[in-house]
């Protein structure tokens, strides 16, 4: 097998170099701290990315493939890294030179051909929103066995209890802002893309809706297929240089990590390399925006008190592609600390993975569960009634692993907290 | 134990070929420092002693190191004296007098009052010469403070009673004398023990915190309920230790040499040694003195 | 081999064997990637029964091995070229943590922040702290008797460590203490067992747990950050300071090339880039009189012709300058593909001396040497980035290593500090020791492998065995695994 095959990988070889084989990375990575096989962390993994390109390892090596395959893409490695290696794009780059030689499992074409394809993509949201609110979901996560239940229990944690709205005043002046309301998003976490909107509309922002966006293409690039990434990215772009507000927001986690490296996605497109970057200058993660603003703590009158005398305790959980991919740490906690009625406890590890990254949980379960173990002790040492985490796929796999574990733990948004907080805040005498 | 021949090489070269003829000839040799006590351990039943007398002095010392070597005959008295004008120490200080010598010191590891605090025989020796019993002159670790070339033969030899070796020279490692260095007797009653022990352990880490028995060593402190204290550190940090005794107990000066009169009233006491031959310290004998030419019988029978 | 394989196997579980061949070469080198050895078959024990089986599973195959903590090791001692090697990562369990008596038990593969972590609640940390605190294991840290940035007061692994339970290569399973050592009252005891074995780099046996002290967290800290505008009057303030009688809890050295690298990565710490060295110092303990130390400090580094003295504020910020030191090695990464790493101790009224001389010497191989030490120990850690795929920059590193090393040694120094000896300082081990003293060293190691079966082929030269030459002597046809 000649190296040539291996193109992007070939292209990424200067962030390979960089890696001085220290070992820093391996605490921080949570397949090889379940796995226990220094193949299956960032280390391991650079060396298999390496022998590849020098051709001491074939792309059809079963050892390859299992390996890379079982790489949550979580990144905890980066920010452990003290040499700058580019974890997260040299592993995009080697599943991308890998894909022509081995094909993604039936699983991840099925789902990422779904995320692909609005015609397949907006029932299937609307079968799983079925499922969940006819209690089918909280059935069969009850009834089956494990492995099985846990899609069923992931979906039915994601049902919010029935709630007030209120009309959100803000003074729009610190510029507009338009949401990427992304597939699971808007489709599952409804009440978190409206929470979203009114906290940020509270705390002076003027929201715009922005039509034709599409799918991020997150996991399509990171099982490799970064030509659908491509895809996607060249139509979100376009959609939101239509509606142009100031900044493109997320509250996917996910999703805001991919909308930053479409620079890097379309840097040698030429027709859009130039539009990418602009893209990607603009975008934020809703925290940044909320926390930037303080952000706004909202009195809650006295005659709603009792609730907030009650103060839930909310363990902070931070997804891998906010703590480590976009290195936004504090602001999550800034949200919840202007949170009325929250009281903050901590979480041990809270910036290891939960194991859901993408579609891994999908694909992988088994790895997954391994993964998802420790964070429920974690939870459960840590006292807290909530766990508040900002992304869909975090939100679902510790909601889904509490609900299968018989916890009575709640998995929230933390802007839906600070949301609720509002509310309250509103709530007429 | 008198009348023996005894032999008191100059060089570690001529140490060896004693060493080597007395294996040759199935002798066994005692090895000897000072001689001030030399009937710690069990009866050697020895054919000649073997004297460190000639290998004494101090053979390099550069302050700004905070390093010395030195002869394993010279005595800690030597050792004191030549520090003291750079305002350093030595701070083995062992139970015992100045009379005894670096070299015994280190064989027997034997530490003082100051060990938990200024270190042990095995944290202070940075390296050392010896001659085993096969007449190999062995020049272990080094003189510089932080070594790891090679296996640890030093530590294998402090400690061992001479029964691996004849140490010839040892390099050690000199701390700086505190800035002020105080004692104190201090009169603890009985409902501050635990006070005065938490003290012991506490942030100001007292060079010594010693509880006086009924056999109190000084005049100054006599009966239970008494403790030795030694401060050091700058002034202020002193001033805040000495208000922290005094919330405990009452607080008497002490002169300085209260401490080497203590070092001589709990120096041990001679005694046969109870000595663990495990496997691993049978081998480790056998392969440094397999004719058992040094201290043999010393440290009781090689089971 | 393959019926070791599955005897091994049968032991830990087929998962935690691995005997295919592009599996095993992540395993082939340690931290200091120049060095490839690739072994034949890893295991992965994950409890103790399941160590000492293996340990006597070998000894009955009569097969070498070599144990390997988290492989951040950097002189090439964790590499089994062509046998078996035995990972301890698995081992991972604190079995106790006593905070009134301030000790703690551990299985060896616990890493030695997480015991920091654990005994943070009580006031207490383990005091050495290499600066690869976050990811080495503590069984690596006494086969390596490794030092840290705190070893200047504090201490290095020797003095930490109480006790330990080693299975020697032969199967027996025996607990080490420091025998006489500890009462220091000549009540005799035993021999420093636990002395002899800590540094032996894994030639000796294996960790099975060891017991460690932890100490008291200091009430206060000052951290001081001087910078210089020549790295000689860094080196000046250094032995001013420890000759002054301040025992720092300690001093590091980074010099220009060094802090540009930390300061472009992600650890940048704030560190002036147009100093030619700073001095990161660090004074603690009681509260009380701990700012005089710090003046003097501050004052005696003024006279060594420091720029400025910068006193961290806080706590974020002090550990932001540590996070730069801690980082250092791996910030390099950035500045080439390739790192050699040395470790020479001098003493130290020559540092500034000596750094002159490793400058010129640099120069006149025409590469670039980073330094970034302890300085307050001597511990010199020249790093050289290079590229190892350009044969002739390889060889002019080479070549300046060795003449760096060879200086160290004149001075009176040694050759490793802190990260042993391995395979790759063993062509310096004959230059510093007499064949006598190699020779001791052989029968140190025979004491605890006769059969030489554990960690082959580092440390001490075979050649340099007696023993082994009357070996081969006597039977000419055998062939020896090559190591002491
Ligand atoms: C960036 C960086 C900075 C570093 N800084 C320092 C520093 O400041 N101070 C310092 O001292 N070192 C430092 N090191 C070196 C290294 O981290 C230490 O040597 C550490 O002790 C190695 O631990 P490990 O678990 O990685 O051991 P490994 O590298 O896996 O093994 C090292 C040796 O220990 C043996 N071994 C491992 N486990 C056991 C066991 N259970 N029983 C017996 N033998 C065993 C192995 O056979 C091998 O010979 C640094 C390394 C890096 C990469
Ligand atoms: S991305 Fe996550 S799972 Fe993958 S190597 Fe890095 S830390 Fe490990
Ligand atoms: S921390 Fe970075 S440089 Fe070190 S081994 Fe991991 S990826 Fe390589």
């Amino acid at each position: 097998m000649s190296t040539h095959d291996l193109v992007p990988l070939e292209r990424a070889r200067a962030g390979l170099d960089a890696c001085v084989h220290c070992g820093f990375c391996l605490p921080a990575c949570p397949t090889y701290l379940a796995l226990e096989d220094e193949n299956d962390s960032p280390r391991g993994r650079l060396l298999l990315m390496g022998a590849l390109l020098d051709g001491s390892v074939r792309p059809d090596d079963p050892a390859v493939g299992t390996h890379l395959d079982q790489c949550l893409g979580c990144r905890g490695c980066e920010t452990a890294c003290p040499s700058g290696v580019p974890y997260g794009r040299l592993l995009e780059a080697t599943r991308e030179s890998l894909l022509p030689h081995r094909p993604l499992p039936f699983v991840a074409r099925v789902v990422l051909g779904v995320f692909a394809n609005e015609w397949a993509l907006r029932p299937a949201l609307a079968l799983a929103r079925l499922a969940r609110a006819s209690g089918i979901a909280a059935l069969a996560a009850r009834l089956l066995p494990a492995r099985l239940a846990m899609p069923f229990a992931m979906l039915a944690s994601t049902a919010r209890p029935e709630r007030q709205g209120y009309e959100p005043q803000g003074d729009g002046s610190r510029g507009t802002a338009s949401l990427l309301t992304g597939c699971v998003m808007e489709g599952l976490f409804t009440e978190v893309n409206r929470a979203t909107e009114r906290t940020l509309t509270v705390n002076g922002w003027t929201m715009r809706t922005t039509d034709g966006q599409r799918c991020c293409g997150a996991l399509h690039a990171h099982a490799g297929d970064a030509d659908t990434a491509r895809a996607l990215a060249r139509e979100n772009i376009a959609a939101f240089e239509r509606s142009g507000a100031d900044v493109v927001v997320l509250n996917s986690a996910g999703c805001g990590a991919m909308c930053r490296e479409y620079g890097h996605l379309l840097a040698d497109d030429r027709a859009w390399a130039v539009r990418a970057s602009a893209f990607s200058d603009r975008v934020r993660d809703v925290h940044q925006l909320l926390a930037s603003a303080g952000p706004v703590m909202l009195p809650v009158p006295a005659h709603a008190r009792d609730v907030a005398a009650g103060a839930i305790r909310v363990a902070y959980d931070a997804p891998c592609h906010l703590q480590h991919a976009q290195r936004i740490v504090e602001p999550p906690l800034a949200v919840l600390h202007a949170a009325n009625g929250v009281s903050l406890v901590p979480l041990a590890d809270s910036d290891q993975c939960c194991g859901s990254a993408g579609i891994f949980n999908l694909v992988l379960p088994e790895v997954a569960e391994r993964v998802l173990a420790p964070k429920l002790v974690r939870i459960a040492e840590s006292g807290a009634d909530v766990v508040a985490t900002g992304n869909p796929g975090c939100l679902m796999q510790i909601g889904g692993g509490l609900r299968l574990s018989g916890s009575e733990v709640q998995v929230r948004h933390p802007v839906e907290l600070l949301d609720e907080s509002y509310a309250r805040a509103q709530r007429p005498g | 134990m008198s009348a023996l021949l005894r032999d008191a090489p100059a060089t570690a070269a001529q140490a060896a070929t004693i060493i080597r003829d007395a294996a040759a000839a199935d002798r066994v040799l005692r090895l000897v420092g000072a001689g001030t006590w030399l009937d710690a351990g069990h009866p050697v039943r020895a054919h000649a002693e073997l004297s460190t007398e000639q290998l004494a002095g101090i053979t390099s010392y550069r302050p700004e190191d905070l390093t010395l070597s030195a002869g394993a005959g010279t005595t800690l008295a030597e050792l004191d004296a030549a520090t003291r004008v750079h305002g350093q120490w030595c701070p083995l200080l062992p139970w015992g007098d100045d009379r005894g010598t670096i070299g015994a010191t280190i064989a027997t590891a034997t530490s003082g009052p100051f060990a938990e605090r200024l270190g042990r025989p095995r944290e202070l020796v940075l390296g050392l010469e010896c001659v085993d019993g096969t007449g190999r002159i062995v020049a272990a670790g080094g003189r510089v403070v932080k070594n790891v070339a090679g296996f640890d033969l030093t530590r294998a030899v402090t400690g061992s009673w001479g029964t691996l070796g004849l140490i010839t020279q040892v390099h050690l490692r000199l701390r700086a004398r505190p800035v002020v260095d105080e004692s104190w007797a201090v009169d603890v009653p009985a409902s501050a023990v635990a006070a005065i022990e938490a003290f012991a352990r506490g942030p100001f880490a007292p060079l010594a915190c010693v509880m006086m028995g009924t056999d109190g060593p000084h005049p100054e402190a006599p009966e239970d309920g008494h403790w030795m204290v030694r401060l050091g550190g700058n002034e202020a940090n002193l001033a805040a230790a000495r208000a922290a005794l005094r919330a405990i107990g009452t607080l008497r000066p002490l002169a300085s040499e209260a401490w080497d009169e203590l070092r001589i009233a709990r120096a041990p006491v001679e005694r046969a040694l109870r000595w663990r031959w495990d496997p691993l310290s049978r081998r480790l004998r056998e392969r440094f003195d397999p004719a058992q030419v040094l201290n043999r019988g010393l440290l009781g029978e090689v089971a | 081999m393959t019926s070791l394989a599955a005897e091994l196997g049968r032991i830990v579980g087929d998962a935690h064997v691995i005997a295919r061949a592009t599996q095993l070469l992540v395993y082939r080198s340690d931290a200091l990637p120049g060095l490839q050895r690739a072994p034949a078959l890893a295991v992965f024990p994950g409890t103790r029964d399941e160590l000492v089986a293996v340990v006597r599973a070998l000894a009955a195959a009569g097969a070498p091995f070599v144990a390997r903590g988290a492989g951040t090791g950097l002189s090439g001692g964790a590499l089994a070229e062509g046998i078996t090697l035995l990972g301890l990562h698995r081992l991972k369990r604190i079995l106790a943590l006593d905070p009134i008596g301030r000790t703690a038990t551990v299985e060896p593969g616990v890493v030695n922040a997480t015991l920091t972590r654990a005994a943070a609640p009580h006031g207490l940390h383990y005091a050495p702290d290499p600066s690869s605190q976050t990811a080495c294991t503590i069984g690596g840290n006494i086969a390596e008797n490794a030092g840290g940035p705190h070893c200047l007061k504090y201490g290095v692994t020797l003095d930490h460590a109480v006790r330990a339970t080693v299975v020697l290569p032969g199967g027996e399973v025996v607990t080490l203490d420091r025998g006489d050592a500890d009462r220091g009252d000549g009540s005799g005891g035993g021999y420093d067992l636990l002395g002899a074995f800590i540094g032996s780099e894994g030639c000796f046996g294996v960790v099975v747990d060891v017991t460690v002290r932890l100490t008291p967290d200091p009430e206060r800290v000052i951290t001081l950050l001087a910078d210089f505008m020549r790295v000689r009057d860094a080196a000046d303030a250094t032995s001013r300071i420890i000759a002054a009688g301040v025992l720092p809890a300690a001093l590091e050295l980074m010099d220009q090339p060094t802090i540009e690298a930390v300061e472009s990565s992600v650890y940048a710490a704030g560190y002036p880039r147009d100093a030619a060295a700073v001095l990161l110092i660090e004074v603690d303990g009681a509260a009380a009189g701990l700012e005089d130390d710090a003046r003097e400090v501050e004052r005696l580094c003024r006279a060594a012709g420091a720029r400025g003295v910068r006193v961290a504020h806080d706590a974020s910020e002090r550990a932001r300058l540590w996070q730069g030191r801690k980082k250092a090695f791996g910030a390099m990464g950035r500045v080439a593909p390739h790192l050699v790493v040395q470790d020479a101790v001098v003493p130290r009224s020559q540092l500034a001396e000596l750094l002159d001389d490793i400058a010129a010497i640099g120069a006149q191989h025409g590469v670039r040497i980073c330094n970034v030490f302890h300085a307050g120990d001597g511990n010199l850690h020249p790093n050289i980035p290079y590229d190892a795929h350009d044969a002739g920059e390889s060889a002019r590193v080479h070549a300046a290593m060795t003449e760096i090393m060879t200086r160290c040694i004149e001075a009176g120094g040694t050759i490793t500090g802190e990260h042993g000896v391995g395979l790759d300082k063993l062509p310096y081990m004959e230059q510093l020791f007499t064949p006598d003293t190699l020779d001791a060293m052989c029968s140190l190691r025979a004491v605890f492998d006769p059969d030489r079966r554990a960690n082959p082929g580092k440390v001490v030269p075979v050649r340099a065995c007696r023993e082994w030459h009357a070996a081969v002597a006597a039977r000419p046809a055998t062939h020896d695994g090559g190591g002491a």
